[in-house]
């Protein structure tokens, strides 16, 4: 079920996951059970909405192609936007099953609606062990959440 | 009695001098928009651009902003990016706020008839508050020598003048003899402009922009830079990039190799002193020769500084209006860095260039 709150002036979805390296969120209702233990299924990625603002409207997006083995912390594809140009990092390791066409033809569209313009779909290869890695449940998440906006508030890339 | 009608001026509307756009750097600098720079560097060079709901009078082939080029003025990018109007009370608030980080204020006018006006305004209001180098672009079909020495009256220290395209056939091609009208820009106008602005703010106070790949030879673009040397007037680089719509939306982009051997050539010109016998060109006017003593020459690839943009300085003379991937993507090569290239930069500038192909050492 959709969870989401109004914190430090951003929608955040406090059911799914967050990968503080890559600026991601992960959903992964699609590969765990009612209790959150890994199983099989898909996974699905997209960029998180600080992810989205510090990057600025997106010109370009590339994405690694269905079927592509990934690894966490390796390339996923990469995004462009007028002043800034950087790698988007696999939150999991695992086989891409699709990529959104839709966000590959109008990225712009991935920064005015993150959670609803997703990236990639995943199939996890050791979900047991990634998901270790990732931010998850509502407590964690709203308190990391709230300190990465001071940080990047310290750091001068939000907006005033 | 015979009566003149003037423009009708909507009062809501959001125009100059009460609304400037600023450069989408400038906008992130200020902090009127989230967003940030591909690699870490101090940026303090902030861009004003008047605005006005029927824009610019000029229809320049290669312009964001040229009239016949499609959609609204409000929707025109310029320089390929958009660039966020803001309320200039607002923005002057700002740049007070944030004093200690600018390096560089920048005023562009366009070919409007309240341009002037509004650029003095503007300026007034700025003045005020904010004690930063403050120049401006000027829009020369709006301006004669009066008008030049009130800039300098209200505190304007340094002059720009788009001048773009190096040759009078080309201006004309470019910006004169064009779709919607020259709308007063002619090859003489921007001269006489150059040259009362060099009379009235002194040396090394005036620069002109002459922009890389509108169609000149590598000829051409020395001569313009002794020209404009032996008058003690910067040449300020700018590399064509292709405006999606407009009419030379399709046109290539000047060859990398090309572009990192003007930006040689320019710098050994204006900062060493070399002169048109040092250069050798072929039949097309292309670049096939730079002479000189190869401690100079090597001296002046290995500061990474002919490759920075060129732009007005700061109070202390360092780097100040350095616009950020103002003519490419950051995805792609640096045509001009807005801060000290890198060894790893420079051997990319290097490799790049090819120099060795060109280069005669002497001496």
């Amino acid at each position: 079920m959709t969870l989401t709150e109004r914190v430090k002036g951003y929608e955040l979805r406090l059911d799914l996951s967050y990968d503080p390296a890559s600026d991601l969120w992960v959903d992964t209702s699609g590969c765990t059970d009612a209790s959150g233990s890994p199983g099989s299924g898909v996974v699905v990625i997209g960029l998180d909405p600080l992810g989205a603002e510090t990057s600025g409207t997106l010109a370009q997006l590339s994405l690694a192609a269905p079927g592509a083995e990934v690894r966490r912390g390796g390339p996923l594809g990469s995004l462009e936007a007028e002043k800034f140009v950087g790698p988007l990092l696999a939150p999991l390791s695992g086989t891409l099953v699709e990529v959104n066409s839709e966000a590959l033809a109008q990225p712009a569209k991935v920064h005015h609606d993150p959670y609803g313009t997703w990236l990639v779909k995943l199939r996890p290869s050791d979900l047991g062990a990634d998901l270790d890695t990732l931010v998850r449940g509502e407590a964690t998440v709203r308190e990391w959440f709230e300190s990465r906006v001071d940080d990047y508030r310290r750091q001068g890339v939000l907006a005033e | 009695m015979t009566t003149i009608p003037l423009p009708v001026v909507k009062t809501d509307a959001q125009i100059s001098p009460d609304w400037v756009r600023i450069s989408g750097a400038s906008a992130i600098a200020l902090r009127f928009q989230s967003g940030r720079f591909s690699r870490d560097f101090d940026f303090g060079g902030i861009n004003l651009l008047l605005n006005y709901d029927d824009g610019c009078k000029s229809d320049c082939s290669y312009c964001g902003l040229a009239r016949t080029r499609p959609g609204t003025y409000e929707d025109k990018s310029f320089i390929r990016v958009d660039w966020p109007l803001v309320r200039t009370d607002d923005l002057v608030d700002r740049m007070a706020k944030q004093a200690d980080r600018l390096t560089r204020l920048c005023i562009s006018m366009v070919t409007n008839p309240f341009a002037y006006r509004d650029t003095c305004e503007i300026t007034e209001r700025i003045r005020a508050k904010v004690k930063t180098p403050l120049s401006i672009l000027v829009a020369p079909p709006t301006l004669n020598r009066r008008k030049l020495e009130h800039f300098a009256e209200i505190g304007v220290d340094m002059i720009g003048i788009g001048l773009d395209a190096v040759t009078e056939e080309l201006f004309r091609t470019h910006r004169t003899d064009v779709p919607a009208g020259g709308a007063g820009l002619s090859w003489e106008k921007y001269w006489s402009i150059v040259y009362d602005a060099r009379d009235i703010f002194g040396p090394w106070k005036v620069n002109c922009h002459t922009l890389v790949g509108l169609g000149e030879s590598d000829r051409d673009m020395v001569d313009t830079f002794l020209r404009l040397r032996d008058r003690q007037i910067f040449s300020y680089l700018f590399c064509f990039n292709p405006e999606p719509d407009s009419r030379l939306g399709s046109y290539p982009k000047s060859p990398i190799t090309r572009w990192r051997r003007i930006q040689l050539a320019k710098h050994l010109v204006e900062t060493e002193g070399f002169g048109s016998e040092q250069f050798g060109f072929d039949d097309e006017g292309a670049l096939v020769r730079v002479s000189g003593p190869a401690s100079i020459v090597q001296q002046a690839v290995e500061s990474g500084v002919p490759f920075m943009t060129d732009g007005c300085p700061g109070e202390e003379g360092e780097p100040g209006c350095t616009r950020p991937y103002g003519s490419y993507r950051p995805s792609e090569s640096y045509r001009d860095f807005p801060f000290r290239p890198t060894p790893d930069d420079t051997q990319q500038i290097r490799a790049e260039m090819a120099l060795d192909d060109v280069f005669e050492p002497v001496g």
